[in-house]
């Protein structure tokens, strides 16, 4: 995953719902110095709410990414991310260059 | 003419060799017993042991190194009454070293209060969720006493003797064997309760006794929250560091099996939140109870003593009455 051009993220799931792994896991690949490099909010749900986990991501270009990680497997969660980030990715080396 | 041997006389006396030679190494000892002769065979009642009673055959290959993780997550599940879990993304080694630093700090100041030896055995333990997962499911639904070992005893040459070498046999009762495996994955509707947390990167917090001042400690340093205060920076400076911060923002806690039943994150925070830990609990419950106990003897004391005082004060009431009449009684005589 490029996580360069991310600049927010906020992730809301309850781990005892079948539903929060792909939440779970997107905050596992992100890289180790990624807190310095974006903002990350979590927040956990107690085991009984039924409240709907929530994956929302901001890109450095305005960008509002809200993705469902109830229907989202983490690959295709990847795949969203990455094809906006190898845009922003080829305009800025267009610009520079 | 006949050909000329050497007669040597040492070749004429019969030398016996040694029958039992020695095995001078351990892995290529064989655990096999010389078949005993016929007539001894017949009163021997335990059939013959192909496999050492501490090595019995093993479902899973035991060579591979999952094999042997299975085995060591079984026995810490089942050895540790208090295991929290935590989620970790990518912390690099130094902050991992920071947390352990802080933790072990932490908790020697809590065995120093409490007076109790856990500081070295409370440790942290990065996991293989997969077979972490599997093993789990082995200690919760894969109980030896139901799977008793077979107490028939055979003729060692019976085909049960036989079938003993087979590492399938369903009558062997570890964690590793066949029984185990079929009983872990016969019913897909059992639930523990924890398999959504079994995935992504999942370390462990294992405690060897259950301690809320220990977990306490463990959460004011792990999982800093208004319950937990995180140390000040005077009393803690070494807290503040930026490795174990930046450690400590990407560990993230999940759960929590205590005793066998499954807590979230509030039902750890309540485990921590007990005063005085079980000691204290004992306490709270003596108390209850010799009030309770007070109580009942008061009430059952009540219908006496108020039958005593209405007895007592009937009596003192018809002494009285009495006594003017006897009064009287010798007034009118002595008149």
């Amino acid at each position: 995953m490029i996580p360069r051009f991310l600049s927010d993220v906020t992730i809301k799931f309850n781990p005892f719902s079948r539903k929060a792994k792909t939440a779970r896991i997107f905050l596992s690949i992100l890289p180790p110095n990624a807190r310095q490099l974006m903002k990350i909010s979590v927040t956990q749900l107690p085991s009984s709410s039924t409240e709907k986990p929530i994956l929302d991501l901001k890109f450095k270009d305005g960008k509002d990414m809200k993705i469902d990680p109830e229907t989202m497997k983490i690959k295709e969660v990847v795949e969203e991310v990455d094809r906006h980030s190898r845009m922003l990715a080829r305009a800025e080396d267009l610009s520079s260059g | 003419m006949p050909p000329h041997v050497r007669l040597r006389p040492q070749q004429l006396c019969i030398r016996q060799k040694p029958q039992v030679q020695q095995c001078r190494y351990a892995s290529l000892a064989t655990a096999t017993t010389p078949a005993p002769a016929i007539d001894l065979s017949i009163q021997i009642s335990t059939p013959i042991q192909r496999f050492p009673p501490t090595q019995p055959p093993s479902y899973r290959q035991p060579q591979f190194r999952k094999s042997q993780l299975h085995r060591q997550y079984a026995s810490l599940l089942r050895s540790t009454p208090l295991i929290l879990i935590f989620q970790h993304n990518n912390l690099k080694s130094i902050e991992w070293m920071a947390i352990r630093r802080e933790l072990a700090e932490a908790l020697k100041k809590v065995d120093a209060a409490e007076g109790t030896e856990y500081a070295d055995f409370i440790k942290m333990n990065i996991i293989q969720t997969g077979i972490f997962a599997a093993a789990l499911k082995v200690v919760e639904f894969f109980q030896t006493a139901r799977n008793p070992k077979k107490e028939a005893k055979p003729h060692p040459g019976d085909a049960a003797a036989v079938a003993n070498t087979d590492p399938n046999a369903s009558d062997y009762s570890h964690g590793l064997s066949k029984a185990a495996y079929d009983a872990a994955n016969a019913n897909k509707r059992l639930k523990h309760g924890l398999e959504s947390l079994m995935a992504g990167p999942l370390m462990l917090l294992t405690m060897p006794a259950m301690s809320p001042a220990h977990l306490k400690a463990v959460l004011t340093i792990l999982s800093p929250s208004k319950a937990f205060p995180a140390p000040k920076r005077r009393t803690n400076p070494t807290f503040h560091e930026p490795a174990v911060q930046n450690g400590l923002q990407k560990l993230l806690l999940l759960g929590a099996r205590a005793e066998g039943r499954i807590f979230d994150l509030e039902g750890a925070q309540w485990i921590g939140g007990l005063e005085g830990g079980i000691t204290g609990l004992r306490q709270q419950l003596v108390a209850i109870l010799e009030g309770f106990g007070v109580n009942l003897t008061d009430t059952l004391e009540a219908a006496s003593k108020s039958l005593y005082f209405a007895v007592e004060i009937r009596r003192s009431v018809l002494e009285e009455e009495e006594k003017p009449k006897d009064d009287k009684a010798d007034e009118s005589s002595s008149s």
